[in-house]
């Protein structure tokens, strides 16, 4: 007999609809506040640096086409941020019983990889450049600079406001500026240069920060929002300074030649660069190393006693708390108990203790002791 | 401690890289090369990398609990491993980018015998650091750029390549005791991504577990074995470097030894034309880049190959594409360590339906599975069972279970069967609050969990103990509710305990 029922749904093989996906994906996008920011933050860069790169193919300033490479590089860091704010979003299944709510702070945690190594390499060609000071033309440095200025004061007043945002965390790179890009012209000589032709700092080079990306929700402790939006805005800061920095540098040199104060403005920017990553990696490697979380530090011990007075609690063995994403902590313990206690009531008041601080996912072993 | 050879062994290899460092800036200032400077940051970058590997190793080291990090600073490891994996995909970039502007604007070797001397000085370095980390899952630095003069500037990368993964790390195995007792079980520990390699780590190790054991998870003997696989993913990330290294001189050196023999250049008192450097670089040291002056075009000759211009560029786009393939994995497996994956050996549905299949287990909510780092694993769980009499039975036998899946830190809260819950075997009894929901995995589950509980709630204020467990999951107005329902239940504790016992 033929089988008449028709489960068809089974071996139907998966089909790839890469409409279907991508427009879902900018559904979840668009949804979101921060996220949308950032996307259209990141549209912003993207143009800009085609329009920059265009340019310096019809001008042939090779100067030009490296820093609108330098801004590509930026651009994917945006990207992780607005991949993460998509993943975060995911069901989860059974290779991720968490969900991926982690993509967040890991993106986060890249991101500011990236800022670091872009600091650095802007502090390595200041170096360069200033044994060797190559010459700079002058001219499309200025337009360049106030252009990148403008992107950079746009990106201050979008994530000033769209910081508290509530979304689902990109922890992307945002607010970027984007990099100026200056003067060029070296191909003079050093090839090394070219690089930048960035006679310069290279422009407040966007730099993506790291972004953080607020992610959680509306009811959450408005520490941690206030700690991520500050940590995007302290970024953005640091760019529209280093495009400020590039415009002085370039009065500089234009007015009184003195060469040496570009990579004195590339040096002092990546350092600025670098000093503000630091709260965010903190922040993000304290999560990914599974430490308790922070703002639980003074409140546990005192959990931990109400627990131990409870009746027929004797010991509290192994406690394990811990951030899954921001706002979200899980807990594990194991409870050492008489054999006649009642345990579910112990475990019930466990929950309650630990729920008050603001851990939902609790486990609770109860380990009866042998009399 | 377990791990020192590591220790000893990148020190060795971060001093030798800092010296030649050093070396490279005092060459560069000397001969007034601005390509061996840039180089030299380029090592640099990698004295970084191994700072970091360095860092994580001693951290990782570290793996008491303390008041802060309650698992021990062990996921230091992975971490190491993911920053040198993003530093290293950094880096391809910009040599990219380097390779594309020099594909624009070809430029020959200023001082191509410099160039050879210090690349061979590198290669030997990096050599000598692939033997040191060779046997212990890599590591090691040596670079060797030798960017000198002109022309060539960086290539130097990262090569890897397959680095022969087999990361072995017997030093710090062998240094952990069996303890023989009664009962084995066998730990798998796998390292997942040799798929070719040896896999060192698939041995027994004996583990004494009876009840007294249950209490304590994470003992000295897994710290060592858990370091060790860890650092194993760390000491990945630092070989993937040398290699890259390695593989960096050695183009570095084989062009410019082709530069050498198969380019005739221009001599400077010497009527010829450089064809191959176009006029974008007017101001360019060498002379005979204009045409104006020359009296007659039949008199001078052209300067060698053009092809060999573009080597240099070529080598590095290929040895940037075999780095980020052998730099993939590295970079995928520690970020999905980070990112609280159940580790690939394990398959949850299996794990469940064995669980299942457990004397006294009705039902299991909420497992969640994920690796600590290397092939320490944690589980928790929520398990339903009759109750506390039975409990203890089955607590024993869940643990033994997860041990031999090679899952040794578990916590498993029981739930017991209330009287009105048989038909309600697979919802949680502590179920999250709604606000929870929508991140948790019992997701949909629990909504409808959650709205039963809600109707129930009231039925269940009614009856004495078992009900009360559902208040919890209501909004806070319920919970505000719960101290006035809590005091009658120690009354009726004793009453339960007697029924028990």
């Amino acid at each position: 007999m033929l089988p008449l029922s028709a489960k068809d749904d089974e071996y139907k093989p998966a089909k790839l609809n890469l409409l279907a996906k991508t427009s879902g994906w900018f559904r979840a996008i668009l949804s979101d506040q921060t996220s949308r920011n950032l996307f259209f933050f990141l549209l912003l860069n993207l143009s800009f640096a085609f329009v920059e790169l265009s340019y310096g193919i019809w001008s042939n300033s090779l100067g030009l086409i490296s820093d609108s490479f330098h801004m590509f590089f930026d651009c994917t860091a945006l990207l992780a941020g607005l991949a993460a704010s998509v993943i975060s979003r995911w069901r989860c299944n059974d290779s991720f019983s968490y969900g991926y709510v982690r993509a967040e702070v890991l993106a986060g945690f890249v991101n500011g990889l990236f800022l670091i190594f872009t600091a650095f390499f802007i502090f390595s060609e200041g170096v360069e450049r200033a044994l060797e000071p190559p010459d700079v033309h002058h001219d499309r440095l200025l337009p360049v600079s106030v252009a990148g200025l403008l992107v950079n004061l746009v990106g201050i007043f979008v994530f000033q406001h769209g910081g508290h945002g509530h979304s689902h965390g990109d922890d992307g790179g945002h607010g970027h500026s984007h990099s100026l890009f200056n003067g060029s012209a070296n191909h003079k000589d050093s090839h090394t240069d070219s690089h930048g032709g960035h006679g310069h700092s290279h422009g407040g080079h966007g730099h993506s920060h790291g972004g953080h990306g607020h992610s959680h929700q509306d009811q959450h402790s408005h520490q941690d929002q206030a700690l991520y939006s500050q940590g995007v805005f302290l970024h953005i800061v640091a760019d529209t300074l280093g495009s400020v920095g590039v415009i002085i540098s370039a009065l500089l040199m234009q007015k009184y030649d003195l060469m040496i104060a570009d990579p004195i403005c590339s040096m002092l920017i990546s350092l600025l660069i670098g000093v503000s990553v630091v709260p965010l990696l903190r922040e993000s490697i304290g999560i990914l190393m599974q430490r308790t979380p922070p703002t639980l530090d003074h409140a546990l011990p005192e959990c931990y006693q109400r627990v131990q007075q409870l009746q027929g609690v004797y010991n509290i063995q192994e406690p394990h708390f811990w951030t899954l994403c921001t706002d979200v902590y899980v807990g594990t313990l194991k409870l050492l108990v008489a054999p006649d206690a009642d345990a579910r009531w112990i475990q019930t008041q466990t929950h309650n203790i630990f729920t008050q601080v603001g851990v939902r996912q609790l486990y609770v072993q109860i380990d009866i002791a042998a009399m | 401690m377990a791990c020192e050879p590591n220790r000893v062994r990148l020190l060795c290899m971060l001093s030798l890289t800092f010296g030649f460092f050093i070396v490279e800036v005092v060459v560069s200032r000397i001969t007034s090369s601005l390509a061996m400077l840039s180089d030299s940051f380029h090592m640099l970058s990698d004295v970084i990398a191994l700072l970091v590997a360095l860092v994580a190793v001693r951290f990782a080291e570290k793996t008491q609990a303390t008041n802060k990090n309650t698992f021990g600073w062990i996921r230091a490891e992975v971490m190491g491993a993911l920053v040198n994996a993003v530093f290293l995909t950094a880096l391809c970039f910009t040599i990219i980018l380097e390779a594309i502007e020099r594909f624009t604007e070809p430029n020959e070797i200023d001082s191509p015998y410099i160039v050879i001397g210090v690349g061979a000085a590198g290669l030997l370095v990096n050599l000598l650091g692939l033997c040191l980390f060779h046997g212990h899952a890599g590591g090691g630095h040596g670079h060797s750029h030798g960017g000198g003069g002109g022309g060539h500037g960086h290539s130097h990368g990262s090569g890897g390549h397959s680095h022969g993964k087999k990361k072995t790390g017997q030093i710090c195995k062998s240094e952990k005791p069996n303890s023989s007792s009664s009962e084995t079980n066998t730990l798998v520990v796998v390292d997942h991504n040799s798929p070719n390699g040896v896999n060192s780590e698939n041995r027994g190790y004996d583990f004494s577990k009876d009840g007294t054991e249950l209490q304590t998870n994470g003992s000295p003997l897994y710290d060592d074995v858990d370091h060790s696989s860890a650092a194993q993913l760390n000491m990945r990330g630092v070989f993937l470097h040398v290699l890259g290294d390695a593989l960096g001189s050695v183009i570095v050196v084989v062009n410019a030894l082709i530069f050498t023999f198969v380019w005739q250049p221009c001599l400077p008192d010497e009527a010829c034309l450089n064809p191959c450097i176009n006029s974008h670089s007017t101001d360019h040291q060498h002379v005979n880049q204009t045409l104006v002056g020359l009296t007659d075009p039949g008199a001078y000759r052209m300067a060698g190959p053009c092809w060999v211009l573009y080597m240099d560029p070529t080598l590095c786009i290929m040895m940037v594409l075999i780095l980020l393939y052998t730099t993939y994995p590295l970079l995928k497996e520690s970020a999905l360590i980070l990112l609280q994956t159940v580790p690939k050996q394990i398959d949850m549905h299996q794990l469940n339906e064995k669980l299942l299949c457990l004397e006294g287990v009705l039902a299991i909510h909420e497992l969640h599975i994920w690796q600590l780092a290397g092939s320490r694993i944690i589980a928790t769980a929520h398990i339903k069972c009759h109750d506390p009499t039975a409990y203890m039975d089955v607590a024993k036998r869940i643990k033994d279970f997860f041990h031999d899946e090679g899952i040794h830190a578990t916590t498993i809260q029981p739930e017991f069967v209330t009287f009105s819950s048989d038909s309600r075997d697979s919802l949680c009894e502590l179920s999250c609050r709604t606000q929870c929901a929508p991140k948790l995995c019992c997701g949909s589950a629990d909504k409808a969990a959650e709205k039963k509980a809600a109707s129930e709630a009231d039925d269940g204020l009614r009856e004495v103990s078992p009900a009360t467990l559902e208040v919890i999951s209501e909004d806070p107005e319920q919970a505000a509710a719960l101290p006035l329902v809590v005091t009658p239940e120690p009354a009726a504790a004793p009453r339960e305990a007697e029924s028990f016992l």
